[in-house]
């Protein structure tokens, strides 16, 4: 085991890195330097990828590894801490994949003394991997293999004990779904297939049990930024998230005509009021939920007509409902609750069913079933991946690979950027996010790139990307590099108004450090290069910085009668523009290498 | 076919007694409703031109205000100057005049998608009369409105002799159906020249617009569409009970996001009002 230097307030200084096909672990120092450049969570994790993961691995390798990333925030009492990120190589997109979840997992698995547990190995049988104080172990688990995530989680804590604390996969991470979750209490981490390669180490859950207390460099100041951050996020900023949840969006994005429908061939749902939270919840909320150490309260849980219980978000909707132009509520609910049943991304999942659907209808794919707007085709579609049989074996590594294999043309309207299912935000649209999902590292994604917020704010026009749109979404980019990092969930974010210096102005007192928004700023484009270079080091190519072709080629019209029209050139310009600003060459690679003389004396790469 | 607008505001307004630009209109004021309406209902800029330091109201960061070279010359001189602000920038460019309250962006859009390459000049004959103050001109003609310049040639008719016209009478204006459906009477082309006029007009009510709140706006009962009168979306907020503060922006007919409240608006607008966080 070797020395683990002194830590920062807020952190162990140490990673534990533990084979679960041998049992063994061992403790990786993590030294100051090397934390204050990636905070914790997402930007840790990138970091971790990068020293540990050996170069080209296959994702689902047992070489390739996995981290829980913790952050200095975690198991202080400021709102929404409670979180983690879960890295890994991604089998959906081959590349650098990070996705967040929260609640007492973040919180336990921080105090076993570690800022990170990383999975590396692969067992011979089911397996649950334990770690406390007193470090791993690995006991057998074949008795919860094919339950559901929930269930697997519920009977290992009967038998673990209730101090113990869970992240689990479901049937489809076992099956190697290529848009499996990992997830706790409900929560996912959800994007890029994480539960595959757990499942492929055949590590059906991993369990902490909280050992040990990490103390902030200053508690009184800690406790005071914490009665204020809590008082602020009670307010308007966050009301839309307390009062109705993200699902607030539909009926606004449907006026806006950014509700992307039937795979992107139109951008409003005329039946899009019946899934409305304003309509639906008054009949079919039955409880709203908090995560640990969260003042807010997003979760709004809902009833499925067959009364079981679908967490509902705005994303799971879009996904289910409007993307595969499916507007029956219980069909919506049901399949949501099935997603979860299964452990499966809802947006790669709703996506790559609405590809095979747009497929059947054009008679690409032998599914005459598999149709638009059918509720229960979409639930069979659903089980289908879920249990590896008849479309589910097309659809189960995501909407590029199932494209590559039915070609015709299909790709062109695949609706991914490097493999990874779009969410329920029209490019066409919204200019600013359009570049934001084209370039960013994990793929279409609207969490590591905000930039729908500059398109929706109110400061430039959404359909006439320019540089004012490039700048807006390196912006916001940079701010959730330096949230998903430290980490606060960004339904906070609207109660800051300078946030990277409120965001010091919170690390100073939990680290100790003389840490300032300037600083923190390098931290965010350091992260996001950091991403970028581990893409570039396993296959990313300039192409992959692109969006599907139908977007590109046909335009909608807004309810004004004024085109909605991303051309290929406006893109292209955007994109140089975006590289340009981040130091990248013009082909989007990062100047400093990963092996490189750029490298600074942290061992971080320049920003 | 890409459009500006141009809007001349340095007339003398002398029947008026006072700038037209700068007169009060629900809220606002002339030149910032002109301004308004000829943007939304176009995609190019909007250029102001002015008497050389004429002070105008507030308008928004993205207008071009440019000066009138020379006082004196009227209406052709100021289309000169607009003309040329727009040469080799687009296809062609709306202008009018600040005094037309009654403007709608169905007439604008009208107009200027009427222009095709037959033509340098769409003039609509509202009533029977040319209106070359709420016409379409392609910014080529800066030239030749220089020439009518230099010879003293100052009225639009001379620029008419010289060009190809397509002229759009009444049945032709109407013949587009959102126009017919939003100004039958084709008030957009309504001056407002003296005191009386400019009163009389402005003790007309505001345009009828349907109004939307979305999401947390859309609590304590107020879901679903209502009709207000508004003429901006300030006054349209204050109908429907909200404070267009930082956590409120609205959307016009689900065009661009904004946080204008000055933004005009016309018969027949929907305005939408959203949480300025939204998103996920």
């Amino acid at each position: 085991m070797s020395a683990v230097p002194a830590a920062a307030g807020g952190y162990f200084g140490r990673a534990l890195v533990v084979d679960v096909g041998t049992g063994g672990a061992t403790v990786l120092p993590l030294p100051d330097p090397v934390l204050r450049d990636h905070l914790g969570g997402a930007g840790l994790g990138a970091w971790l990828m990068t020293e540990l993961a050996p170069a080209g691995v296959g994702p689902l390798a047992p070489e390739a590894p996995l981290a829980f990333c913790f952050s200095p925030l975690v198991g202080t009492p400021l709102t929404t801490s409670a979180k983690f990120a879960v890295v890994a190589k991604s089998p959906l997109t081959g590349l650098l994949t990070d996705a967040l979840a929260s609640s007492h997992f973040a919180i336990s698995g921080k105090l076993t003394g570690n800022d990170a547990i990383v999975v590396r190995g692969a067992c011979e049988r089911p397996s649950v991997l334990l770690v406390d104080g007193a470090g791993a172990r690995v006991e057998p688990a074949d008795d919860v293999w094919g339950m559901s995530a929930a269930d697997a989680e519920a009977a290992l804590r009967i038998r673990l004990g209730a101090g113990w604390r869970i992240a689990a996969i479901g049937p489809a991470g076992e099956r190697g779904v290529s848009y499996a979750t990992v997830s706790h209490d409900g929560r996912h981490a959800g994007r890029g297939g994480l539960g595959a390669v757990l499942g492929a180490k055949r590590v059906k859950a991993v369990a902490v049990h909280a050992s040990t207390k990490v103390a902030p460099a200053d508690p009184k100041a800690v406790l005071a930024a914490a009665r204020d951050l809590r008082q602020r996020s009670f307010g308007q900023a966050t009301a839309k998230y307390r009062e109705l949840g993200t699902l607030a969006n539909l009926l606004a994005f449907n006026a806006l005509s950014t509700l992307p429908t039937r795979n992107f061939t139109a951008a409003t749902f005329a039946e899009a009021p019946q899934l409305a939270a304003e309509d639906i919840s008054d009949l079919r909320k039955v409880a709203r939920n908090s995560c640990a150490s969260c003042s807010i309260g997003c979760e709004h849980i809902y009833a499925t007509k067959s009364g079981k219980k679908a967490r509902v978000e705005y994303e799971n909707v879009f996904a289910l409902g409007p993307m595969c132009g499916v507007s029956d509520p219980d069909d919506v609910l049901a399949a949501s609750s099935r997603c979860d049943e299964l452990g499966i991304d809802t947006i790669s999942a709703g996506g790559t069913i609405a590809w095979a659907m747009e497929c059947a209808e054009r008679g690409l794919i032998d599914a005459p079933w598999l149709r638009f707007g059918d509720g229960a085709a979409l639930l069979r579609a659903l089980d289908e991946i879920g249990t590896g049989t008849g479309i589910g074996t097309l659809l189960a590594e995501g909407s590029r690979a199932a494209a590559e294999r039915v070609g015709q043309g299909s790709a062109d309207f695949a609706p991914h950027v490097k493999g990874m299912e779009m969410p329920g935000y029209e490019p066409r649209t919204l200019h600013a996010m359009a570049l934001g999902l084209a370039v960013n590292a994990r793929g279409a994604d609207h969490n590591r790139s905000g930039a729908y917020e500059a398109d929706l704010a109110g400061e430039l026009d959404r359909l006439d990307g320019g540089a004012e749109h490039v700048a807006a979404a390196i912006e916001t980019e940079d701010r959730a590099a330096i949230m998903d990092s430290m980490i606060l969930c960004k339904f906070l974010r609207g109660v800051f108004t300078e946030p990277f210096d409120e965001w010091a102005a919170l690390l100073r007192p939990v680290t100790g450090w003389d840490i300032d928004g300037a600083e923190l700023r390098a931290t965010a484009r350091r992260i996001v290069l950091l991403k970028r270079a581990y893409n570039l080091r396993e296959g990313w190519t300039p192409a992959d910085d692109w969006l599907p072709e139908r977007l590109l080629t046909e335009s909608l019209q807004v309810g004004s009668g004024r085109e909605a029209r991303l051309t290929p050139e406006r893109l292209r310009a955007m994109i140089d523009g975006y590289y340009a600003a981040r130091g990248l060459d013009a082909d989007g690679r990062p100047i400093a290498t990963l092996g490189g003389q750029r490298r600074t004396s942290r061992g971080g790469l320049r920003p | 076919m890409r459009a500006a607008a141009v809007v001349l505001a340095g007339g003398r307004s002398s029947r008026m007694g006072t700038p037209k630009a700068a007169l009060a209109w629900h809220g606002s004021t002339l030149l910032r409703r002109t301004v308004g309406v000829v943007a939304r209902g176009t995609s190019g800029p909007v250029v102001v031109v002015r008497a050389a330091g004429q002070e105008l109201p507030d308008l928004p960061a993205d207008v071009l205000v440019y000066d009138d070279r020379r006082a004196g010359l009227g209406p052709l001189q100021g289309l000169s100057v607009g003309l040329h602000a727009l040469e080799g920038t687009v296809d062609v460019a709306f202008c009018c005049s600040t005094d037309l309250p009654f403007l709608h962006t169905a007439f604008v859009r009208r107009v200027v998608e009427a222009m095709d390459d037959a033509y340098d000049v769409v003039l609509p004959m509202a009533g029977g009369f040319r209106q070359p103050l709420a016409a379409a001109y392609r910014p080529s003609l800066a030239t030749d409105v220089d020439v009518l310049l230099a010879a003293g040639q100052l009225k639009p008719a001379f620029l008419f002799d010289r060009c190809r016209v397509l002229r759009l009478h009444d049945e032709d204006l109407l013949a587009e159906p959102r126009l017919a459906a939003a100004d039958p009477a084709l008030e957009s082309v309504r001056g407002v020249n003296d005191r009386t006029e400019y009163e009389r007009a402005l003790a007309r009510p505001a345009p009828e617009v349907a109004v939307q709140r979305f999401g947390v706006l859309a609590r304590d009962g107020n879901r679903g569409s209502r009709t207000v009168r508004a003429a901006t979306i300030t006054a349209a907020a204050v109908a429907t009970g909200l404070t267009l503060d930082r956590h409120v922006v609205a959307a016009v007919n689900g065009d661009r996001v904004t946080r204008d409240g000055s933004t005009p608006l016309v018969a027949g607008d929907a305005v939408t009002f959203v949480s300025a966080d939204a998103g996920g």
